[in-house]
């Protein structure tokens, strides 16, 4: 357990110099986009005095450190500041409920392709070079490569439009809630679901070959255990470890495909809204979202890796190589 | 040479990948000529065709843009771009990964740092938030911001190889002949690690495709009128119960060319780790 609290201590330690650090870039970077920030809120037709003012009274002229400074301490104290494009409306006030659905659909793509990928990886493994094998392998192979629109796109053809189970947009109606309208959620959740199950299936069927392959389970297996207790008691506790990691390595993927498919859906999610900021050019509201799927994305792949080491007694007695 | 094809033989998967990529790259090439429509031309009499259509093999848009041509045109831009992406982003992340491998102790950890926080950031939403920003994405941008967005996953890979290679007894006596770092590094050690690099590189291809594609799909790929097929699924869907063919055959395109590059890594990375 200690060594699993000193790795705790230092990953927090470097997401909060990541942090740091990328906040400084994305600041930066949103600095050198073209286009007055005062002259987007007062319009086209404004005139030059009352854009000056604005910038006055925003503080815009005042050197880029001391700007950035001014929303660091924002930031810190969890102001985010306000939207431009939606007339200065607090960021905290539309962000949150948004991350919350972003998180809400992650979590049933995650409640599908976990268990999916890990019992066909696990089957594949075990029925190495038979058809089902075959079958599983070329499945993950093609699935892993399909961007999540394009299966997104197969799925509304079939499940949406030719047998109308589900709607071919997931926008939640006005005055109602998320809860209300749970089957918005399928179609998006199974085009992230695609993605990953060729990732990890593909990755578990390995481990699983491995492990097979093993003199403790061969042991096992000529002591004339039962071969189901050897396949889950004994192999596939072993074969789950790398699973964790590319599941947690891939979580990268999954925010950058929560994008794409809320975008696909029209699902109000974070992805969704990080792309109207970038369309409308929201300055405060891009430079929040971009924090935000850092701080969700490291923190998760933070949390992978001290399963890891918790998981595998190796890293937490002996202190591995990680 | 004999190899490759024996392997082939026992691969007959790949060889469908194989010609499916040459069957796009053909396209991109000669098929501008091959067709009569240009991607531009609205044909306004024929709006939503269905495939086969007064003409129009594949039907056209909600504007009576020919499909096809579009497609085919459209293949040009996400094959340049993501050849030069898997290039450029193993060439980078090479010079980097074994630069910082090679010579260790602080240069090392200065890269592992960088590398870290430049991964923290998802690769597709930091390509799409500078594109974005940038605004008028055009080949080179596209391609500059997604190698950026890949090199922290092919240097780490070079650095690693050249780490297994780095305590082999021919760098010690090309260290002893006194052989400069350069040379030690691209002449003795590349050499011998051209099989997992060029592993990474292809399996990068397949990633570049799916992630222009991605791009293109969010608006912030090649811009219009240049036919892009990630924007062309986005921009046809609100059309899909209509004519889903203008968002199908997109779709389908870009999937060909993504699985058959899959495949076609697939088997390279079997070929090539079979044979060390």
């Amino acid at each position: 357990m200690n060594r699993t609290l000193s790795i705790l201590v230092r990953r927090l330690g470097s997401l909060l110099a990541t942090l740091v650090v990328m906040s400084f870039v994305i600041f930066m970077l949103v600095e050198i986009m073209p286009g007055d920030v005062a002259q987007m809120i007062l319009g086209q037709s404004a005139t030059e005095e009352s854009v000056a003012a604005l910038r006055e009274a925003r503080g815009l002229d005042d050197p880029v450190l001391q700007r950035y400074g001014r929303w660091i301490k924002g930031v810190v104290v969890g102001d985010l500041g306000e939207s431009i494009y939606m007339q200065g409306v607090a960021i905290n006030s539309i962000l949150w409920r948004r991350v919350g659905h972003s998180l809400i659909l992650a979590l049933t793509a995650f409640i599908m392709f976990v268990p999916l990928s890990i019992f066909f990886g696990v089957l594949a493994g075990v029925k190495e070079k038979k058809p089902t094998d075959s079958i599983v392998s070329f499945l993950g192979l093609a699935t892993m490569a399909l961007p999540e629109f394009v299966s997104g796109v197969f799925l509304i053809t079939i499940f949406a439009v030719q047998l109308n189970w589900f709607p071919i947009v997931s926008v939640i109606p006005i005055g109602e809630s998320l809860w209300n309208n749970l089957n918005i959620l399928i179609l998006p959740a199974l085009s992230i679901t695609f993605v990953m199950f060729g990732y990890v299936s593909r990755m578990q069927r390995s481990s699983m070959i491995m492990v097979m392959n093993s003199d403790y389970i061969r042991a096992a297996i000529l002591k004339g255990m039962p071969r189901k207790y050897v396949i889950f008691r004994h192999a596939l506790k072993n074969a789950l470890l790398p699973t964790i990691t590319i599941i947690g390595m891939n979580m990268g993927w999954l925010f950058g495909g929560l994008v794409v498919v809320e975008t696909l859906f029209g699902y109000p999610g974070m992805g969704s809204l990080l792309m109207t900021a970038i369309k409308t050019r929201d300055v405060p509201l891009i430079e929040a979202c971009v924090l935000l799927i850092t701080v969700i994305y490291s923190l998760s792949t933070m949390i992978t890796d001290i399963m890891y080491s918790y998981l595998n007694p190796r890293i937490r007695f002996q202190g591995g190589q990680r | 040479m004999k190899y490759i094809l024996y392997q082939l033989k026992n691969h007959p998967l790949a060889i469908v990948g194989i010609a499916i990529i040459v069957f796009w790259l053909i396209m991109a090439f000669f098929g501008p000529s091959m067709i009569s429509f240009t991607y531009t031309a609205m044909d306004s009499e024929h709006q939503m065709a269905a495939p086969g259509e007064n003409g129009h093999l594949l039907g056209t848009d909600s504007l009576g843009r020919d499909l096809l041509a579009r497609i085919i045109f459209g293949s040009r831009s996400i094959l340049t771009v993501a050849l030069l992406t898997s290039i450029f982003s193993t060439f980078v992340g090479v010079v980097l990964g074994f630069s910082a491998g090679y010579f260790g102790g602080k240069a090392d950890s200065v890269f592992l740092r960088a590398m870290d926080i430049l991964m923290a950031i998802p690769p597709l939403v930091l390509s799409m938030v500078i594109l974005g920003i940038l605004g008028d994405s055009n080949i080179a941008s596209l391609t500059i911001i997604v190698s950026i967005a890949f090199v922290p996953a092919t240097a780490r890979v070079s650095r690693g190889v050249l780490l297994t290679e780095k305590s082999q007894e021919y760098v010690s006596a090309a260290r002893i002949r006194g052989e400069s770092h350069l040379y030690i590094m691209f002449v003795e050690i590349l050499p011998n690690t051209t099989g997992p690099i060029i592993v990474e590189a292809t399996a990068r291809f397949a990633y570049s495709i799916m992630m222009v594609a991605s791009l293109g799909f969010l608006g912030v790929g090649m811009q219009p009128p240049t036919p892009d097929w990630g924007m062309m699924v986005i921009e046809n869907k609100p059309i899909i119960s209509q004519a889903p063919w203008a968002v199908l055959f997109p779709a389908l395109a870009i999937a060909s060319l993504v699985i058959a590059i899959s495949i076609f890594s697939d088997f390279v990375s079997k070929v090539l780790i079979h044979e060390r």
